[in-house]
Formats: structure tokens, sequence, C-alpha cells
């Protein structure tokens, strides 16, 4: 038996259980900070994404309100018209004469209990808004 | 894998290890490359459409994204002096097309003309034409009512298209047309007031930046430049007056069968003309359907001879120069009076000798020429001017006429005689109305106004009253008004009496002047006058053009019409009678709760006139001089008396007299002046 034959080695056990990775704590912050940063600009992204659609949103929101305020003010407009019309001493004479069958005053039934005379506005005066 | 396989082998079988790394360096440093040669093309083409290009971009972006909108102004409103709206601006729709846009303009017009109203064949025709122009726009109608508007938008036709454009209207209709005037269509006011104060009224445009998106819709929009409202207008009239002096104007030329005529009321203290009416009149809501006549301001723009009424203007010269009394007697015998070259001026009577009051009153014609003549050319010309005949006197109209007056140098024997009976000089009711007025207050020619106030802003700025010039004296114009006051009370003017108020005025009857010849069927029927004469609230002119019914002369033709002005002109006003005037009716209040402090009553203390009404308990009748009528009817309201009054201001005299017999259910005659009485008389302070 030559030393050929015996297949004999010496298997060197090396335990290399202890070895551990060493953590590059280094390069793990670098990572951390790179991945926040892409995190940041992520949301500053979206942020500004739906800051814009949003801003488009309420400016479609906006004019449509406008829209529908300068509508309803043209409405408003011809209500007050349509008042105007309606309370024309014409119109008021024929109805309280035809329909209500209403006659002027004969003299004396019309009595004068005390003439109120409105006080003259100033000359400059502040006048609401119709 | 050939370099993997080699690192499991023993080190001294390995084989050499190629450089990866510098394979990938190169590699990469070729995408590199070809990155930065892409990012460098890229970076550069930007730079090209943002440098060099930049201005031209933008400018074609600014066109797709932006639009200018023109934010019309909205024209002001007009107001009556109370603030009752009697010209507004509303949003009409207007149709307009695309010519370009429509493949059969036969068809689309038929179609359009089958909903809009009054359609003809004609304008059916008209807007085919106009569709098949071929042109990028074309109006199809203008300012449509709601209705059309939609029944339109309901066909949707393409190349039809619906705008929004600002429309007058007037709520009213006719109620002051002549005054208001009216607007066209393209918001350009084209008569009376909304002519005269057009760029007051209209307001200035304003521009409006849209940003759109790829659908032309709105995105955001931004007031470049602010529409600027038009001036509101608050003007003199008074709505109702207004429909008053209307109505019975159209009734007093209906019922004589007139051409036409104008009514006008104006407040003798300030010049302001509160009701103006002319017949016939139009609708300026459609103007153009009125013809020329009816559009003409007749107050303003029409002159007639105002024959008697004149008088009083040759009475005001005569009397201020004391060229006669009014008690001076005149011969007017025989009845007429001739000057060479001309036919006899009659009178309607023979009054013989008379006073000049009766020259007045009964209108004679040959007194008023003789005073004429004394008074002689100068002094009465210079009257008619000082009276405002001759110059235009109203700023707020438009196109009034001067009329027409003689020169003194000019004027002969003849002609002075026909001005000083209203003959040969051509007036504007207008300018009557205002010559009256000054007599009215006391001889102070006040300028006729018809705007009151601007409302600019929210800011109203009332228009002041101007005085042009003193015509008489107080003395003159109070004379001049008793004899007018004969004139309704016993003279041509009976026709216009109202029972319970003194009245004064005068009646005209002029023949009409055609083609140089005066007309024997047609006449001025005239009257002017104001009420109460003795504390004047209202001047009132009625000119009855050609009047063909019961009679043709003022005092049976335009005298009714004043009176029935006048009377609904009193009632509406609250001026109560001044001739035996009933006691004012007070209304006791009976709610405790509602009685107003003792804090709140004026002038005088409570206590004292508590101590007033001492007697009364013992059924003596209190002493109630020296106190204001109000509470002097106060005071009788509670001891269960009913008051007449005379006059107006404090209590000087009263009926029955203090300390006597109290009977409660009795009037007491109160006589009141301005001037209080010193304490001593009534006792009082």
């Amino acid at each position: 038996m030559s030393a050929m034959d015996f297949e004999y080695a010496i298997k060197k056990d090396i335990r290399n259980n202890p070895i551990v990775r060493e953590v590059d704590e280094a390069r793990q912050q670098q990572l951390w900070r790179s991945a926040g940063i892409g995190l940041f600009l992520v949301v500053v992204l979206l942020f500004s994404a739906w800051q814009h659609f949003e801003l488009l949103r309420h400016g479609y929101q906006i004019e449509r309100m406008q829209q529908e305020r300068a509508a309803e003010e043209e409405v408003n407009r011809h209500l007050r018209l349509e008042i105007e019309t309606l309370r024309a001493p014409k119109r008021i004479e024929k109805i309280a004469i035809e329909q209500l069958h209403l006659v002027p005053p004969a003299r004396g039934q019309a009595i004068v209990i005390e003439r109120v005379t409105p006080a003259a506005p100033a000359e400059k005066s502040v006048v609401a808004s119709r | 894998m050939e370099w993997l396989r080699g690192m499991r082998t023993a080190p001294s079988r390995r084989q050499p290890v190629p450089d990866w790394r510098g394979t990938v360096r190169s590699r990469l440093l070729v995408c590199a490359a070809v990155v930065a040669s892409w990012t460098a093309v890229i970076e550069a083409r930007l730079v090209y459409l943002q440098v060099v290009d930049h201005g031209e971009l933008l400018a074609r972006a600014d066109r797709q994204q932006l639009r200018t909108v023109v934010a019309p102004a909205k024209r002001g409103e007009i107001f009556d002096r109370k603030g009752r709206v009697l010209a507004y601006s509303v949003d009409a729709d207007t149709i307009a097309a695309v010519p370009n846009d429509i493949d059969d303009p036969e068809e689309v017009a038929a179609r359009v003309c089958k909903v809009l109203d009054g359609c003809n064949t004609e304008r059916r025709l008209a807007i085919a034409r106009s569709l098949g122009r071929r042109t990028p726009f074309a109006y199809v109608a203008r300012q449509v009512t709601p209705e059309e508007a939609r029944r339109v938008r309901a066909l949707e036709l393409q190349g039809i298209t619906l705008l929004k454009e600002s429309r007058r209207y007037y709520p009213n209709s006719e109620l002051g047309a002549h005054v208001l005037g009216y607007v066209g269509l393209d918001n350009v006011g084209l008569g009376g007031i909304e002519s005269a104060y057009d760029s007051s009224i209209r307001g200035k445009d304003g521009k409006v930046l849209i940003q759109t998106d790829n659908k032309r819709r709105a995105v955001f929009s931004r007031v470049e430049k602010p529409a600027t409202a038009g001036a509101g207008l608050e003007l003199t009239i008074d709505e109702y007056l207004q429909y008053v002096a209307e109505r019975e104007l159209r009734a007093g030329v209906e019922a004589n069968h007139a051409v036409g005529g104008s009514a006008l009321i104006m407040d003798p203290h300030t010049g302001e003309i509160l009701a103006l009416a002319n017949w016939p009149t139009f609708n300026p809501n459609a103007f153009g359907r009125a013809d020329d006549d009816a559009r003409r301001n007749r107050a303003i723009q029409t002159l007639y001879e105002p024959g008697s009424t004149f008088k009083i203007v040759t009475a005001s010269a005569a009397l201020e120069r004391k060229v006669i009394t009014p008690e001076t007697m005149v011969e007017t015998s025989p009845g007429f009076i001739t000057f060479p070259g001309r036919k006899p001026i009659y009178d309607t009577h023979q009054y013989g000798l008379i006073s000049f009051t009766d020259v007045i009153v009964k209108s004679s014609n040959v007194g008023a020429i003789k005073v004429g003549l004394k008074l002689g050319p100068d002094v009465l010309t210079d009257y008619v001017s000082k009276f405002g005949f001759g110059q235009t006197l109203a700023p707020d109209f438009k196109g009034e006429t001067a009329g027409i007056v003689w020169s003194a140098d000019r004027l002969d024997a003849s002609a002075l005689a026909s001005v000083a009976m209203g003959y040969q000089v051509g007036v504007t009711p207008l300018q009557m109305a205002t010559a009256v007025s000054s007599i009215a207050n006391g001889g102070h020619l006040l300028q006729p106004r018809v705007i009151r106030a601007v409302i600019k802003d929210g800011r109203r700025v009332e228009v002041p009253h101007k005085e042009m010039r003193r015509t008489i004296e107080p003395e003159t114009a109070a004379t001049l008004t008793e004899i007018m006051e004969q004139v309704v009370e016993r003279g041509t003017a009976r026709a216009a009496q109202i029972e319970g108020y003194t009245i004064a005025g005068k009646t005209g009857t002029a023949a009409k002047l055609v083609n140089g010849h005066y007309q024997k069927s047609d006449y001025n029927a005239s009257f002017v006058g104001f009420i109460p004469s003795r504390k004047p609230a209202l001047t009132i002119l009625v000119v009855i053009d050609s009047p063909h019914g019961n009679g043709y002369t003022g005092g049976a033709v335009s005298a009714p019409v004043f009176k029935r002005i006048a009377e609904a002109a009193l009632t509406y006003l609250g001026i109560g009678p001044n001739l035996n005037a009933p006691p004012p009716v007070l209304v006791t209040r009976h709610d405790p709760l509602q009685e107003p402090a003792p804090a709140a009553q004026p002038a005088r203390a409570a206590s004292m006139l508590a101590a007033t009404l001492e007697p009364a308990r013992n059924g003596l009748m209190p002493d109630l001089r020296g106190l204001s009528g109000r509470e002097a009817l106060r005071l009788l309201s509670q001891i269960g008396m009913s008051a007449r009054l005379s006059g107006d201001g404090f209590v000087v005299d009263q009926m029955p007299t203090p300390g006597s017999s109290l009977v409660r259910g009795d009037a007491c005659t109160l006589t009141l002046q301005r001037r209080a009485p010193p304490a001593a008389t009534g006792g009082r302070p």
C-alpha cells in the first residue's frame, strides 16, 4: 500500500462561524441617506404634481363658479327687471280698475293726515348697491 | 464563466484573469458618451427653443392658451326721484353665425326663421343672404327674447351660436319716454337723457385674460383692466306724477280730437321737472317702430305761439316798471285795435273800460296791446329775455330749441302789439313753465333740470340748483299772483278750479301759423298755473295742439286737463287744501308701551303742556296761544276737540277764546303764524 493508496487528506477544519460580515456603517448611512433623499425627491415631485393638478382642478372650479355667479347675477337682474315691470303704475291701475273694480278716491275720501316730507338726502352720500 | 471556474481551482492551476473592470469601464464610457451626446443635443435644442425662439414660442403659446375677453361695462341705471327704476340693462342673447361653417345657408335660415318671432319671408331671405356670404362672422338676430334664444339653442345648428349682449330695458314702457330717450343695439344712447349723458352712463369696458386648456376651456382668468360701471342717474321725475301727466294728457288729447300735446309739472322752488309728458309718445323698448313725430320731445323741441299766456310777461314788465297798477283802468273799446297794413286785432267780447286786472282776467287782447305799447319795445324785449325766452335753458336735454323772439330795434308797433298778446314769438312749453315758475317763487328764474343726482361708484352727488337771474321783484310777483288767481276764480280758467285750493294761472289760445297764414280751425290751447297759489308746490303747464272737440280755447281744453293732473298730484303729494282747510285727522295711539318717552317730546317740557290743560279739567277752554300747531292739535285731541287751522307755524289766536266754556266735540279755530309770538302774549316761553 503505497501512500497513494490511501487517499488521506487532512481536511483542515476552518471554522468561520464566528466570522461575521462587518456592516459598513458609513455606507449604510450613505445608503439610507440616498434612499431618504430619493424618497424626499419623489415626495416633492408627487407633491408638486398634486399641487399642479389641484391648481388646475381649482382653476376649473373657480371658473365654473364665476360663471355660475355671473349667471345668477344676471338672473337677479332679470328678476329685478320683472319686478319693476310688474309694478308699473299703468299695469297696477289697470288691474285695480278692471279686475278689482276699484275707483279713484273722490274728493274728501282722501284725507291728508299729515304731510310727510322726507328729509332731503345729503348732497353727497353713499348709496347701497342694488 | 471561465473566470469563475478559475476561482474554484487550485491556485497552481489558475488561468490569467481578464480585466473585467476595464471592459465595464470602457462600455460605461461609451454609454456615457452616447448619453452625454444625446443630452447635449437635447440641451442644445432646449437652449435654442428657450433662448433663440423664446419670443416667438411665447407668443404662440399665448395665442393658444390665453384669450383676452372684453368685460363689457354695465350701462348705469336711471331712477326716478324716489329710486324707482326707469331704465335698466340686462344681458340678452344675440344669434350669431360663422357662415364658413354652414353648408346650406337656405336651410339654416329657414330653420332659424321658423323659431324667431315675426320672421317673415323678407327677413328669412336676408338671413340666408347673410349666411351665404362665407364670412367668418355674421349677426342673425340681435338681442332676441329668452324664449327665442332657447328655441334656437334647441336646434343645435352647426355654425349658429348665441352671444350675450347688454340690452337696455324700460320697465314702464312709454312712461317718460321723451325724457329717458333710448339706446341703440350697440349700447349707445340715441335720444333724451340716454344720449345727453351717454358718456357718463355707458362706463368703460374692461379686459379679462383667460388661460385655456387644449379644449379651450377656461382654467384661470385674471382681470387685466376692470370694467368701469356707468354712472347711475337719479332724475327729478316722479314716476307716479309722470304717469298721471301722461294719462291725463292723452285723455285730453283724445277727448278733444287733437293732434298732440305736452304737459309739464315743475317744482317752482327748485326748477326740478317732476313730469314731462308728450303725446303722441313711443315705447323706447321698440323705438324703431315709432315715427319721428312720436319720438319728438314736443316740450323742448316744438315751438308754439303762446297766445294769452304770454300776457303774463307783458303784465310782469308793466307792473315791475310801474307803468300800470292792477287798478288802472284800460279802455278796450271798441273791442278791436288796428295797425297799418294788417287786419284788426279783436277781443272775443267788447269789454269797454276795464281795470288792468280784468285785462288779464278776461284776456283782453286790446288791453294787453295798449299796455305793451306803453311799455315800448325795449322794455318788453328786455323782460322777454329776462324770463328766459329766446334761449336754451336746460342743459340736460339735447336738441332744445331756443325759440324765436324779436330784437328791440326790429319791433315796430304792430309787432310789439303781437308780442304783447303772445303772437309772433315762438316759445317751448319748457320755457313757458320756467317763466311762470319764476313768478310762483317770487321772481327767481331757476334753471329747469331733470338730473337730480349722479350716482358713481356708490356715491350720490347731488346736482345743485342754479338760479339764472331775478326776473321781477317779490312784490310784483305777489301782485301778479293775485291777478292770476282771479283768472281762475272768475276769468277764462274757471274749469281749472279745485275746491279748497287757490290756483293762479293763465289760459292761452293761439291760432296756428301754417305756411305764413294763421289757421281758422287749428289752435294751440294752453293753460299754465301754479298751485296752491299762496304757497306754490307745483307749476303745471298743459298745451294741446289743434283741438277739434268741444272747444278750442285754453280754458275749455287745457284747463280741465290741468285740473285733473293737479288733483291727482296734490293727493299724491299730501298737500292739503289752503282754503277752509278741514282739521287734520289725528289718530290716537293706544298702546302705552309705544308712547314716546317724555324726553322725546321736542321743544316744550311735558309739564308745561300739562299745565296748559289744567283749565280743561274745570270745563274751560285752555290757552293754546304760543304753542306750535302740532302741539295745539295734540292737546285739542286730548280734550276731545277737533281743530280748524288757518296758516302755519305757531298759534297766535284761537276761537273759542281761552277761559270760555269748553264744549267737547266742537271745532276750535286756530290762527297760525310763522313767527312765534313773544312769551308775554301767550303767557308761555
